[in-house]
């Protein structure tokens, strides 16, 4: 079968890309719109009347029909304006712009860190499954997975933060103005991250590896006299990169879920704590925009692994 | 104010002040200094940063340091006292005349001059983005009548206007900034002439003001600036504040305290507020419908146990809707519902109510809240009320308990102060008032108390006014309080003459900073 060109795949997905977005946006503003709360109420202050609170619906076109209201929106995103605040008047794309670097780089730091130990840990385990490094392995892993990130969080601020004062317990730095301390202030919300994405990673990497461990070429090689590890690093992880791609991209879309939860612990000015902060409030935009971005960077990590896959293993078909 | 409260009040604030882990030691340690940055942790972004058309009660942490108000209050009684206006008369009971004092200008360099207060006034009172109307509806009209002296012409003596001015609608900016701003509102760049000028505003994140050289109170402020870092999260805030991240933290649950107070860097001052937890009740609908069991609900409820198990103790038992410390606080009407659950069990009987019929409330699902509500649940189980609480997050039960909806017959919520009491009894007690969630009639006298308070000068005439107003609210029992809130604030030992205030919203005045 004849390939497609790179370009035109990119192009295909992008036009299938379309109607998620659109279907994600919507179902999160109608769930906005359904849910009790109105954000007319906040807007007229402590010191609401009804009348002030029916005046303010017309003010901000809050009693313009639900479909018109999204209809609005989408218009501004198309123009690409993702519209502003209703509450402080800030525009959307600033308070995103600002807030995703710093959730990015808590998801890189928790990417790499899950990575450089969850890789070892599931090599190790897949060498002799069922021995005692497997067990032990096993059992951390469990751990990673069962703890929850946010103790985990507090447990780490109180021990490095509060008690050795290593790193700090609140807050984020700009990684362009101050690389350094940028890291320093992510490293420990990404440490509370990456402990499910270590886990995930040696499990599913010690699978795969047992799968293509226990087939004929490997057999093969054995009977061939190659080393074990030179089996192990030279054809098994070359044949599990595949699966190791799309534990990747797993993973980033689940860290950056987790960033709500963590963020808050930290105080973290990132996308997680916009979302969190914009839904209470009812602030629809600032919701309508984090998730168009979560959105869109899901999107994108899901077709570049693909590509990353294609590129790696030739079998698969675009 | 009688010397009774007064002392009390005293006793209050000087209890607060020994309460401190330093003691009272802290805040003889001299004189206060300039320099360095005060670093806080606030609970909320503001809604604005435009005093017209914010809308939360946290927003006032903010705005204190960037805008100056019309007239202040004392910290501990909250009467008003002199601000930018250096006096005020009442010429007749319709005609309020404002001085203000010279020489005052804002941070850009715009005279605050009679003309800039006529400005203010109007736009607060009159524009379409304005959410203060209300506070000023009974003004007439303002009219320039000397170069720093405005004359407000009213439509009905409304005495309140002093104390209403220490607030958003006393609060100046600069004409010309709000000239000059997109839609005539200032929410991002505030211009006042505040102690600090505004700096920067990153949402959720931080907002920097510094040092206004020329401010005109002398040797204010002491800081080069403040910077607030915005942490809703407050078991975190008070971390950075341990961690020394952060000076100050307010507004922290009593719970906190002892967690914050293991920190050898940090101390601690609290003080009465008027911030009061309550349960607001529909009088429109069963079984609130009925006086008698709003006032059994009233006399179920414990409330020293529920300051000492739910509050930490760090709250005063509330029996109406103004602490001891208050100028306009009823000692009378604080001795209509002592806990006693046979009394309430009778007038269930009285009023045929069936003992444990659910009755749904609403509330909120935090931790704290929740306590709450445990408690309740147990005290007036003992009265034979059985109640159920439906949670949801504050936005959405609030407008579900005030809004069109009406769901619930009461709402476990607060009430946070207002600079004259005239405007909480308003706000809640009349009849088409938001905060009345049925919307429904009250008695005529209590409308006409309630107008009678704000028709007198005389803090006496106006004190008895208040009486009226308070034991028909607390006879009709149309609300159940609970407690006020001690203001919490924990901070760093080398923070200074930080002192907490009546109204429970945060002013940095006398705060300097050791090296």
């Amino acid at each position: 079968m004849a390939r497609r060109s790179p370009v035109k795949v990119i192009g295909s997905r992008l036009v299938q890309a379309l109607p998620v977005i659109l279907l994600a946006t919507f179902m999160v503003f109608a769930l906005l719109k359904l849910v009790p709360g109105d954000i007319a109420v906040t807007l007229a202050g402590d010191n609401a009347t009804d009348a002030r609170i029916t005046e303010i619906r017309q003010l901000y076109g809050l009693d313009r029909p639900f479909l018109v209201q999204y209809g609005a929106w989408l218009g501004h995103v198309a123009q690409g304006d993702l519209s502003q605040s209703l509450l402080t008047g800030e525009k959307v794309a600033v308070s995103i712009g600002r807030a995703f670097p710093n959730t990015l780089l808590i998801v890189v730091i928790a990417l790499l860190l899950a990575l450089v130990t969850g890789i070892p840990m599931g090599v190790l385990a897949a060498i002799k499954p069922n021995g005692w490094v497997d067990k032990l392995i096993s059992m951390i892993a469990s751990l990673g997975v069962a703890v929850p990130g946010f103790w985990l969080a507090m447990i780490l601020v109180a021990e490095f933060s509060l008690k050795l004062n290593w790193l700090p317990a609140t807050g984020a730095k700009s990684f362009s103005a101050a690389p350094i301390e940028a890291i320093r202030h992510a490293l420990l919300p990404g440490i509370a991250i990456a402990a499910y994405g270590m886990a995930e990673v040696a499990r599913q990497l010690r699978g795969a590896l047992l799968e293509v461990l226990s087939s004929q070429y490997v057999r093969t090689l054995h009977a061939k006299g190659l080393s074990m590890s030179r089996i192990l690093w030279q054809h098994g992880l070359k044949n599990v990169s595949v699966n190791l791609l799309t534990i990747i991209s797993l993973l980033v879309n689940r860290m950056l879920a987790a960033t709500v939860v963590i963020e808050a612990v930290f105080a973290i000015p990132g996308l997680g704590s916009l979302i969190v902060r914009g839904a209470i409030q009812r602030d629809f935009p600032i919701v309508q925009g984090v998730v168009f971005t979560m959105v869109v960077v899901v999107i994108a990590v899901n077709l570049i692994t693909d590509l990353l896959c294609a590129a790696v293993d030739p079998r698969i078909e675009q | 104010m009688t010397m009774t409260t007064r002392r009390e009040a005293m006793a209050l604030i000087s209890g607060a002040l020994a309460s401190t882990t330093l003691g009272g030691r802290a805040f003889a340690e001299g004189a206060p200094k300039k320099g360095g940055t005060l670093r806080i942790s606030a609970p909320a972004n503001p809604s604005s940063l435009d005093p017209a058309t914010g809308g939360a009660g946290s927003d006032h942490a903010f705005l204190f340091t960037m805008y100056d108000t019309l007239t202040e209050w004392e910290f501990d009684t909250l009467k008003p006292k002199p601000g930018l206006a250096e006096s005020w008369k009442f010429t007749d009971p319709t005609t309020l005349v404002l001085n203000i004092r010279s020489g005052v200008s804002f941070h850009d360099g715009t005279p605050l001059d009679a003309e800039a207060v006529k400005f203010n006034l109007d736009r607060n009172r009159s524009d379409a983005k304005s959410n203060i109307k209300a506070d000023l509806l009974s003004v007439e009209a303002v009219e320039v009548t000397g170069p720093q002296q405005v004359t407000l012409k009213l439509k009905t003596p409304d005495t309140a206007l002093p104390g209403i001015l220490s607030d958003r609608a006393g609060m100046m900016v600069s004409p010309t900034a709000l000239k000059a701003a997109e839609g005539g509102v200032v929410t991002r760049k505030p211009v006042g002439a505040g102690a600090y000028a505004f700096v920067s505003w990153a949402d959720g994140e931080k907002i920097v003001v510094k040092r206004n050289e020329k401010y005109w109170k002398p040797d204010r402020p002491y800081p080069d600036g403040i910077e607030i870092s915005i942490i809703p999260e407050l078991t975190t805030g008070a971390r950075s504040v341990s961690a020394g991240q952060n000076d100050l933290i307010y507004q922290l649950p009593p719970r906190q305290k002892a967690i914050i107070e293991r920190a050898p860097s940090v101390k601690v001052v609290h003080g009465p507020t008027l911030y009061v937890l309550q349960i607001f009740l529909n009088w429109a609908k069963p079984p609130f419908d009925n006086v008698k069991i709003r006032q059994a609900l009233n006399f179920a409820i414990d409330r020293e146990s529920f300051v000492k198990a739910a509050l930490a103790g760090l709250a005063e038992p509330a029996a109406m809707n103004l602490p001891k410390a208050h100028w306009a606080y009823d000692a009378e009407v604080a001795k209509l519902y002592p806990y006693d659950p046979d009394r309430a069990r009778k007038l269930l009987a009285e009023a045929g109510f069936k003992e444990g019929t659910p009755i749904e409330l609403g509330g909120y699902p935090d931790q704290d809240s929740v306590q709450r509500q445990e408690i309740l649940i147990e005290q007036l189980r003992k009265a034979g009320i059985g109640v159920r609480f439906v949670n949801a997050p504050v936005a959405e039960a609030s407008a579900a308990f005030f809004g069109a909806e009406k769901k619930g017959a009461g709402l476990l919520s607060a009430w946070t102060g207002r600079p004259d009491p005239s405007l909480t009894y308003s706000l809640m007690f009349t009849k088409d008032a938001y905060y009345n969630a049925g919307r429904a009639p009250v008695p005529s006298e209590l409308e006409a108390a309630i107008k009678a308070s704000r028709a007198s000068e005389d803090i006496e005439i106006r004190r008895k006014a208040f009486s009226t107003v308070q034991r028909l609210v607390m006879e009709n029992a149309f609300v159940a309080p609970l407690a006020f809130q001690f203001e919490l604030v924990a901070m760093n030992k080398k923070v200074q003459g930080y002192r907490p205030n009546l109204l429970g919203k945060p002013k940095y005045d006398d705060v300097w900073l050791e090296n």
